[in-house]
């Protein structure tokens, strides 16, 4: 059974639409994130998940019952802003009491549950401090512990980690999932990050000018991506894209390779364009699968450390693709390569209206 | 051998020099008042001005009990009255702007109108005019209506004066605070009575002293209003200062000096008690969040 179903939103700020067309459905202890470029809407979803965003057009159900109107207070979610949005005038302990207090907790629960909260998010040292003289990973902490200190049903995540360095946003996811899975609660996680996205979500939703356009596991929209812009917000380094014209039925061919390649779906004389996942991409070997070879030039490197990220240009088309550290150490910008893909991982996408096509594809 | 260096943000000896010399000029004419209301009426008359003298609390006496040239008796003078009437109203008055500024700009500052910067305007504009224009009407309207020389008319002008520009300002501090805060108060369950008291009110403590010393200051020294729509009994001190001038004796300058040198003393005790909030008020939203 569904926790949240979110049916239709819609929210208009003067002329711009936020939210055209929101529709998804959250089970009950799911992790489910909400990926989106910047301003797609999704902390306007949130918002109106939470009551504070008052909507023209749409239903929000919880836990089934419809709370499209009802008030913010009392609602059982909490929420993490991306801001954090701790009470700067009061200590964390107060921070992390306020929830309960309001909920009507006699005093020794409260202090109980406030200190269960901050050994279990590790802030226990910081109680009787100023929010304000905490540091990043701190003040997201005692957020996270404010948020999840009256164990909410639905938690609603509004990009929680856009404000902290590297090192902490990677700590900090793995926290998340532990969290969810100590505490079992459902949660609704935005993000504009397609890494946080698929590292954490059960399921992702992807959000296009305020509407849901794709949901499903990670794994299906990476392998299986449904239309273009699925497919370029999901993987990273971001997929290739080759425009052609299919050849023939079933057949495109690449003015880079010698001869047509398979592509399921296509019609003879149809605009195509063609993903291609840069992990797809390896040096060329004799009597790999990897059957489509060419030669390229090596444009640009760059090293991440384990792997190296290379920019090949052949004839008019750069593609993106990934070398072990090792092997990529041979070459330099501007050597030539011998690099080659086994067609059948290619992404067949109609140019006109972005929908995949071939297998997988949702007609 | 490794060179000092000075530690950053920490300035100069060259600077606090400087700076000393330029606060210095800046503190002289009150330095003046001050060291005038200690001398006596030779002292303060000298040719060339005295910078050594014998201190003396005579004007200070004279300020609340003068000797009648005719009789020689000592006599109470009124200025106690006048003292009371000055903290009384300006306290008053300054403090209901505060209130009904507060809550109109938190109004403005959340739940704009559709034209919201319009009205904003149109408050503003109340200031616009200068106060030597709208005088005679007011002063005929307080005569019909009796509120002419009573503490509750001048409170209501002051009040009414002060709060255009409390709106203002007390909306700024409102617009720098970070919305989420209000709203994950909400969320917590907080009614919205309590957002505004515990959650935004605690956050703008610094602006709302700032506000209030700088309505104080103005509402404390103003003249023109006091010296037409007081009457005796609620005449304000910078009325009764002009008052002394003149008379049958010229001007006393070592008694007005007196008069001014305590009339100085409530504000500066004011602003020094807020002193911290009021730095922190007037850097409102210059630093980092």
């Amino acid at each position: 059974m569904s926790e949240l179903k979110v049916s239709n939103l819609r929210r208009e700020f003067g002329d711009v639409v936020a939210l055209e067309d929101m529709s998804f459905d959250v089970a009950e202890g799911e992790y489910f994130c909400l990926l989106g470029p910047s301003s797609s809407g999704k902390t306007t979803t949130l918002r109106a998940i939470a009551g504070l965003e008052e909507l023209s057009n749409g239903r929000v159900e919880f836990g089934g019952k419809n709370v499209t109107t009802a008030p913010v207070q009392g609602r059982g979610m909490s929420m993490i802003f991306q801001t954090f949005a701790l009470y700067p005038h009061m200590t964390v302990r107060a921070n992390l009491a306020h929830p309960l207090i309001r909920d009507g907790q006699d005093s020794s629960t409260v202090k109980k549950r406030v200190e269960e909260v901050a050994e279990l998010l590790r802030v226990t040292h910081t109680l009787n401090r100023k929010t304000t003289t905490l540091s990043g990973g701190e003040q997201q902490r005692v957020a996270i512990g404010r948020a999840i200190v009256r164990q909410p049903k639905l938690l609603l995540l509004d990009e929680p980690l856009t404000n902290l360095d590297a090192k902490l946003r990677h700590e900090m996811r793995a926290e998340f999932k532990r969290l969810h899975r100590e505490l079992g609660m459902t949660m609704l996680y935005a993000t504009p990050d397609q890494l946080e996205a698929l590292t954490m979500g059960e399921r992702v939703g992807v959000i296009q000018d305020g509407k849901v356009v794709a949901v499903g596991t990670p794994r299906d929209l990476y392998q299986m991506p449904e239309d273009l812009y699925v497919a370029q917000m999901v993987g990273s380094p971001p997929i290739n894209f080759l425009e052609t014209t299919a050849s023939a039925d079933n057949q495109v061919s690449l003015p880079f390779l010698p001869g047509p390649v398979a592509a399921q779906g296509v019609g003879s004389g149809q605009p195509v364009t063609l993903g291609l996942r840069p992990h797809d991409i390896e040096l060329a070997q004799d009597g790999s699968s990897r059957s489509a070879r060419f030669k390229a030039k090596i444009h640009l490197t760059e090293p991440l450390g384990d792997v190296t990220v290379i920019d090949v240009e052949t004839q008019n088309a750069t593609m993106k693709m990934v070398l072990r550290e090792e092997v990529a150490a041979r070459f330099s910008v501007g050597q030539d390569i011998e690099v080659a893909f086994d067609p059948s991982d290619l992404h067949v996408f109609d140019s006109n209206t972005g929908s995949r096509l071939g297998p997988g594809a949702s007609q | 051998m490794a060179r000092k260096y000075r530690e950053i943000g920490k300035a100069g000896w060259g600077y606090t020099a400087i700076t000393t010399v330029v606060g210095l000029i800046y503190f002289f004419p009150v330095l003046w008042i001050i060291l005038t209301a200690f001398k006596t009426r030779t002292d303060a008359l000298a040719v060339p001005p005295k910078l050594f003298f014998t201190p003396t609390f005579d004007n200070f006496v004279s300020v609340f009990y003068r000797s009648s040239i005719t009789t020689g008796t000592s006599q109470a003078t009124d200025m106690a009255l006048y003292f009371f009437n000055s903290i009384f109203i300006a306290g008053v008055s300054v403090t209901a702007a505060l209130i009904v500024g507060t809550l109109a700009a938190y109004a403005f500052s959340r739940y704009p109108l559709r034209g919201n910067d319009t009205y904003l305007f149109i408050i503003l504009t109340t200031r616009m005019l200068p106060p030597i224009v709208v005088i005679i009407p007011i002063f005929l309207m307080f005569r019909l209506s009796g509120l002419a020389g009573s503490y509750w008319g001048i409170i209501l002008l002051y009040t009414a004066f002060n709060i255009p520009f409390s709106v203002w300002l007390v909306k700024s501090f409102f617009d720098e605070l970070n919305p989420e805060i209000e709203d994950a108060a909400r969320m917590d369950g907080a009614s919205e009575r309590r957002v505004f008291f515990r959650f935004c009110i605690p956050q703008i403590l610094a602006g709302l002293s700032a506000t209030f010393v700088f309505g104080l200051i103005l509402t404390w020294n103003e003249f023109l209003f006091a010296l037409l729509l007081t009457g005796v009994e609620t005449r304000t001190v910078p009325v009764a200062m002009a008052r002394t001038m003149g008379g049958e004796v010229g001007v006393d300058y070592g008694l007005l000096a007196a008069i001014v040198t305590l009339f100085l003393i409530p504000i500066f005790f004011v602003t020094f008690l807020l002193q911290n909030q009021l730095l922190r008020g007037v850097t409102f939203g210059t630093v980092k969040k």
